[in-house]
């Protein structure tokens, strides 16, 4: 279609700032909610950290569609593949199937990915690129933001951290992306998964309200010019009319 | 004129901007700047002067940068999109055009003036490049005054056309764009020429310039007499860039009208094409008396929409 | 790998001198004022260069010209046009007046035809005859004098409203009513206010700050309206009561 000289459609994509790292008890999880069409906000709070298990989540950039379907067909997957062991399936499972998706459509499937989650064998944290290649790191950043979160990682985590001060850590990662990145904005969303529980933090920071607006603007009836009136009664009357013969027999 | 016979002895685009640029460097600071002739002062040398990029290729670069027509993707837009039309009759010279600039598919512009007032004998259109055509067509007003005081008359519209087109020729290939017409009234009568970028100079009747001209010559050429009215003549103007403005994407918004008579040239009015579909042109010379548009191919269509003589009987 | 020749392929080499940084512009005219303003975020991608760049400038007690598109060529043309008006004021010893600022501004940009400014720009300010004045031009020097012109980033999201808004389009007044022809500096400053804080919602290259000039003609009534204004500060008062102020806001930084 390019060639043709039309423009491809444009994707509406989370130029976007996602992270997680590691901590004492598990996995931290964090991702901003500004999604783009170009240089417009095409959402002001959408969720970019997808369910793939109870025990497994995983945050996604790049073309907004596309993390979407991706993580849901494999979090279906990933539920049949319990049902079908008895186990709880891990979260090298849900990263092997990723990355072999990812592979097979030699990167026109535009998902870079943070996979994160607790299973049998312990905390596990991976990013897998739209091409299929993954990584196994303590702490990971992705999309446009990336580097400013990365930023905050390198200067700020340590192994074996509190829950409280990982968050936090998450927290400033994320909202280095928000504010440094234009890509990345509004709100933080983070995802604490511990062995025993899974916290989905929605919204736990939005440093970014709309402010009131000086004047208010609503419209005056009859404020849209028309050219012609009809006006139609919706509510339908029927009348019943007897057409010889005897009543029916209701007995 | 010795700097005019240097810049012309050459004819190859790259050499032409060349020179323009040696021109540049030497004025870059020249004393006319200081004073009120503040950027037409230098026009005791002949030409004004232009920087240019220094590269091999300036047209290349100029082409890269700037919407082509064809490119929208290019960052430095400039407005295109128009329909214009004027057309010689007994009573003068009608000049109509439309008033909306795109830049894409984006209306940059709703209330573009169309028509340069050259001075008030001569009227020029806008089409292509607005800054082409506002800068020369103002820069053509001054010339004219200059040879009104070199030799106590007024110039002729051929002799101001002329200018005009010897001028874009000199530029031939280096990117300009426009596409005018040159009206006015003088010792011959009421003219119109034609006058482009590419070089074309035509003597005529009846024009009409830009992407919406095919649906104004529609209307232009079924109505045009020479023996038309002045309100009869103020109407076709009117009614042709509304055809235009309703059938064109890129024509639009509203309606320029001007009449050129032996003393000089008198604006009608503006009109708004979306007003004129609906209600007509208002209480003007010529006017139907209603829209143009809507209940015409509306009325009677539907039963909603019933003939006023019928829904009476 | 063995050494091999090198032949040499025919290469393309491109000169690109230009850049967008962002950002957006605005100017609304009333009867006897007139107000300029633009945001103070340069951006390049999805970079940040900095959040205080201003975009807005004041030439003279009476004219104020906002630019917007390449930082580099914006700058580089307010200063080429403040070293025209001030060699004018050697000359002539008073103020260029807007309508012949504008002309200047046209040639300046028609100079540079075949290399052109990348910079929108929008002229604001007070007329000789003491009316509010907006002028808008294309990077190659085709101006035109309207009531209000939006242009930059946000230029489509924020020309719709201001046309619904001062020019009233798409909006049938009420029955035995008009719409007013000018709108009073209270309206127009809120239609300004709101356009930024819209435009920052929605468009990520606009934001950070927001500044406004407001240019009044003399004894412009408008005055007592600015009293209660957060932020303001008075710039510059001629003799005979043209006044120019500034109103600095924040913007959204995300």
């Amino acid at each position: 279609m390019a060639e043709k000289g039309l423009p491809l459609p444009k994707a509406t994509s989370t130029g976007t700032t996602i992270v997680g790292c590691l901590f004492k008890d598990g996995i931290v999880l964090g991702a901003d909610t500004r999604a783009t069409e170009g240089p417009i906000v095409a959402d002001k709070n959408c969720e970019k950290i997808h369910y793939i298990t109870e025990s497994i989540r995983c945050c996604g950039a790049g073309t907004a569609a596309d993390t979407e379907f991706t993580t849901a067909l494999i979090s279906s997957n990933m539920e049949l593949h319990a049902l079908s062991t008895g186990r709880k399936p891990r979260v090298v499972t849900a990263m092997t199937m990723l990355k072999q998706m990812l592979f097979r459509y030699q990167g026109h499937v535009g998902a870079a990915l943070v996979l994160g989650g607790v299973d049998a064998t312990g905390p596990h944290l991976f990013t897998i690129h739209p091409h299929g290649s993954t990584d196994k790191l303590p702490y990971v950043t992705m999309g446009s933001g990336s580097l400013a979160a990365m930023a905050v990682f390198e200067s700020g985590w340590t192994a074996n951290m509190e829950r409280d001060a990982a968050l936090n850590l998450v927290k400033a990662a994320i909202s280095a992306g928000i504010f440094n990145d234009l890509g990345s904005g509004s709100n933080i969303d983070a995802c604490i998964i511990t062995a025993s529980h899974t916290e989905m933090l929605r919204n736990v920071e939005m440093p970014n309200q709309r402010v009131t607006k000086e004047r208010s603007y609503g419209f005056r009836r009859g404020t849209t010019a028309w050219k012609t009136e009809s006006v139609r009664d919706l509510i339908v009357s029927e009348e019943m009319t007897w057409v010889g013969g005897d009543a029916m027999d209701t007995t | 004129m010795n700097s005019f016979a240097e810049r012309f002895s050459t004819t190859t685009a790259a050499s032409q901007m060349r020179n323009a640029q040696k021109l540049a460097d030497e004025d870059e600071l020249d004393t006319a700047m200081w004073g009120s002739n503040a950027g037409f002062g230098s026009l005791a040398k002949g030409v004004p002067t232009f920087t240019v990029p220094a590269v091999a290729d300036p047209t290349a670069f100029l082409r890269l940068h700037t919407d082509d027509h064809a490119d929208p993707s290019c960052r430095i837009k400039i407005q295109h999109g128009t329909t214009t039309l004027a057309f010689r009759f007994q009573g003068g010279v009608i000049v109509a055009v439309d008033s909306r600039a795109t830049a894409g598919s984006y209306v940059a512009s709703g209330t573009v003036k169309k028509v340069i007032e050259i001075n008030p004998y001569l009227l020029g259109t806008m089409a292509g490049g607005a800054a082409d055509c506002q800068y020369w067509e103002t820069y053509l007003g001054m010339h004219c005054r200059l040879h009104e005081l070199r030799n106590r008359e007024r110039i002729s519209v051929s002799a101001a056309s002329k200018y005009l087109s010897n001028l874009v020729y000199s530029y031939k290939g280096m990117g300009l764009s426009m596409g005018t017409m040159i009206c006015g009234w003088d010792k011959t009568g009421p003219a119109v020429f034609y006058v482009d970028s590419d070089g074309t100079r035509l003597k005529g009747d009846l024009f009409s310039v830009g992407s919406g001209s095919t649906f104004a010559y529609g209307v232009l050429d079924q109505g045009y007499r020479w023996d038309l009215t002045d309100e009869e003549a103020q109407e076709l103007g009117r009614r042709s860039i509304y055809a235009a403005g309703h059938r064109d994407a890129f024509s639009g918004n509203s309606c320029n009208l001007y009449h050129v008579k032996e003393d000089g040239w008198r604006f009608i009015g503006n009109y708004d094409i979306a007003k004129m579909h609906y209600d007509g042109p208002g209480n003007v010379a010529g006017s139907p008396g209603q829209g143009y548009g809507y209940d015409v191919r509306v009325e009677g269509r539907t039963s909603t929409n019933a003939p006023a003589v019928a829904a009476a009987a | 790998m063995p050494a091999t020749i090198s032949i040499s392929q025919p290469q393309q080499r491109q000169f690109n001198p230009y850049s967008e940084n962002g950002g957006t512009i605005l100017a609304i005219a009333g009867a006897d004022f007139s107000v300029i303003a633009g945001d103070t975020r340069q951006s390049e991608g999805y970079s940040i260069q900095t959040r205080y760049a201003p975009k807005v400038f004041q030439l003279t007690d009476k004219a104020v010209l906002a630019v917007n598109g390449f930082a580099a060529d914006g700058n580089m043309f307010v200063k080429k046009v403040r070293q025209r008006l001030e060699w004018y004021r050697h000359a002539h010893a008073k103020d260029m007046p807007l309508r012949a600022i504008a002309r200047l501004i046209q040639t300046m940009l028609y100079a540079r035809r075949f290399f052109p400014f990348y910079v929108y720009n929008i002229l604001g300010g007070i007329e000789e005859d003491g009316t509010g004045a907006v002028y808008s031009f294309d990077p190659v020097g085709s101006y035109e004098r309207e009531a209000c012109r939006a242009a930059g980033a946000a230029q489509s999201l924020v020309q719709p409203f201001l046309d619904n808004q001062i020019y009233f389009k798409n909006q049938t007044a009420a029955p035995g009513t008009s719409h007013p022809v000018h709108l009073p500096l209270s309206t127009v400053l809120s239609l300004v206010i709101d356009s930024f804080t819209s435009a920052t919602e929605r468009h990520i290259e606009v934001g950070d700050g927001l500044e406004m000039y407001v240019v009044l003609a003399k004894g412009s009534t408008a005055f007592q309206t600015l009293g209660g204004v957060r932020g303001i500060q008075e710039l510059t008062a001629t003799e005979d009561g043209e006044k120019v102020f500034i109103i600095r806001r924040e913007l959204k930084k995300d």
